[in-house]
């Protein structure tokens, strides 16, 4: 079924076609939502999240982009604004347990090359990190990445530009390897 | 050619940065079905049961901006008085003691005050974004609340650390309706409203800010 009958049919309130429509889209955001938030319990709440916003705006969407992207969209905001909020509830606990080591602080020193660049994307400022995982981890364009985060093109090959000569730098040794 | 390797073998690394497991699909479904359930359900209840606390203030809705932000200047014009160096003419030694009490009493007048105007933003946020109210605006007014909610948390109004607390998270919120001139008519409205309610952030201003006038103000 084409995707704009799909969306009259969900529009016109037909169940059937809620499913279908969350069926064809929900991998590709579960995937992009878990990338980012790397905890199953938050991927999940924020995939489910995304799905009952986008039927709730569902009458809104133009069709300017792609479905795919507008959900992409709706993602990636209530991702970040939810990791938002956990790393504000951690900043707090940390300020009240001063010291007090992370799961993350306790890896080993001299981890391989896949878990210290796991580190060092988690270690990148929000925005490139977004980047990086869209484009080269999950593989959306740059203009997919551009109306996702409502930044321009340009902005986006920029960042992931950044992203990759932190990651480099942050793996230098590595590379001289 | 060592780099492009290197950036070959970081791409290749990166696709196993919190590799996904299989999606979920039918737990979910099934959340999202009772989540929306929830959701359809809630308005209808709350409308038989709650009954409004405060009169409706829609009738103020177009003189609330620019009181606000006449608020936010005589608020200025007040810290500015307060704080800005003075002739020396009163013996030093009584001087010296009272100045920083003052100040300090000062600096709390400013934050309730600006808690409660910020408190009456929100309000009238939450109103204007379910009636589609001027994203434009509301925009302009966050950023003078951030302004003074910037100056507050830099100074020893924030030394109470239920405050500074409350300004921190007040601050994440004003810097999202700032931003909405950015980007108007975006989902991200809803991010906010539902953020406000899930921080408890109104509840808050509302318990911070006494009810009807400064209590503070005899002190000066």
């Amino acid at each position: 079924m084409h995707e704009q009958e799909l969306i009259g049919r969900v529009l016109a309130g037909d169940p059937s076609a809620e499913r279908a429509l969350y069926d064809r889209h929900v991998d590709r955001v579960f995937r992009l939502v878990y990338r980012m938030a790397g905890d199953m319990d938050r991927a999940q709440d924020y995939t489910q999240e995304t799905f009952i916003r986008a039927f709730e705006k569902l009458s809104e969407f133009r069709g300017e982009a792609a479905l795919s992207t507008w959900l992409g969209s709706i993602a990636i905001s209530i991702t970040l604004n939810g990791l938002r909020k956990v790393r504000r509830t951690w900043d707090r606990e940390m300020n009240l347990d001063d010291g007090l080591p992370t799961g993350r602080m306790d890896r080993e020193a001299e981890p391989d090359l896949k878990e210290r660049l796991s580190r060092a994307i988690d270690d990148l400022p929000e925005g490139y990190r977004a980047v990086f995982v869209m484009h080269d981890v999950e593989g959306y364009t740059h203009q997919e990445i551009a109306t996702s985060l409502g930044v321009h093109p340009g902005t986006s090959k920029a960042q992931l530009f950044r992203a990759r000569a932190r990651l480099r730098e942050a793996l230098a040794d590595f590379a001289k390897e | 050619m060592v780099d492009d390797s290197f950036d070959n073998q970081l791409r290749d690394a990166a696709r196993s940065y919190n590799q996904p497991p299989e999606t979920p699909r039918d737990e979910m479904w099934a959340a999202i079905a009772v989540r929306r359930a929830k959701k359809t359900e809630r308005p209808d209840n709350t409308e038989r049961v709650i009954t409004p606390l405060r009169p409706p203030r829609h009738h103020l809705r177009p003189l609330v901006w620019p009181i606000g932000i006449a608020a936010l200047l005589a608020i200025g014009v007040g810290l500015g008085r307060i704080t800005a160096p003075r002739p020396e003419t009163a013996p030093t030694l009584v001087a010296t003691v009272a100045a920083p009490r003052v100040n300090d009493v000062a600096y709390r007048v400013a934050a309730t005050e600006h808690l409660s105007q910020s408190e009456s933003f929100l309000t009238l946020f939450r109103a204007s974004v379910s009636r589609g109210g001027s994203e434009q605006l509301a925009s302009a007014t966050a950023r003078q609340l951030l302004a003074t909610n910037r100056l507050l948390l830099d100074s020893p109004a924030a030394s109470d650390n239920r405050t500074r607390l409350l300004l921190q998270d007040l601050e994440l919120v004003l810097a999202q309706i700032a931003q909405l001139s950015n980007r108007p008519g975006s989902a991200d409205l809803d991010l906010i409203t539902d953020g406000l309610e899930d921080s408890g952030v109104m509840s808050r201003l509302r318990t911070a800010v006494p009810s009807g006038t400064s209590t503070t103000q005899g002190v000066l």
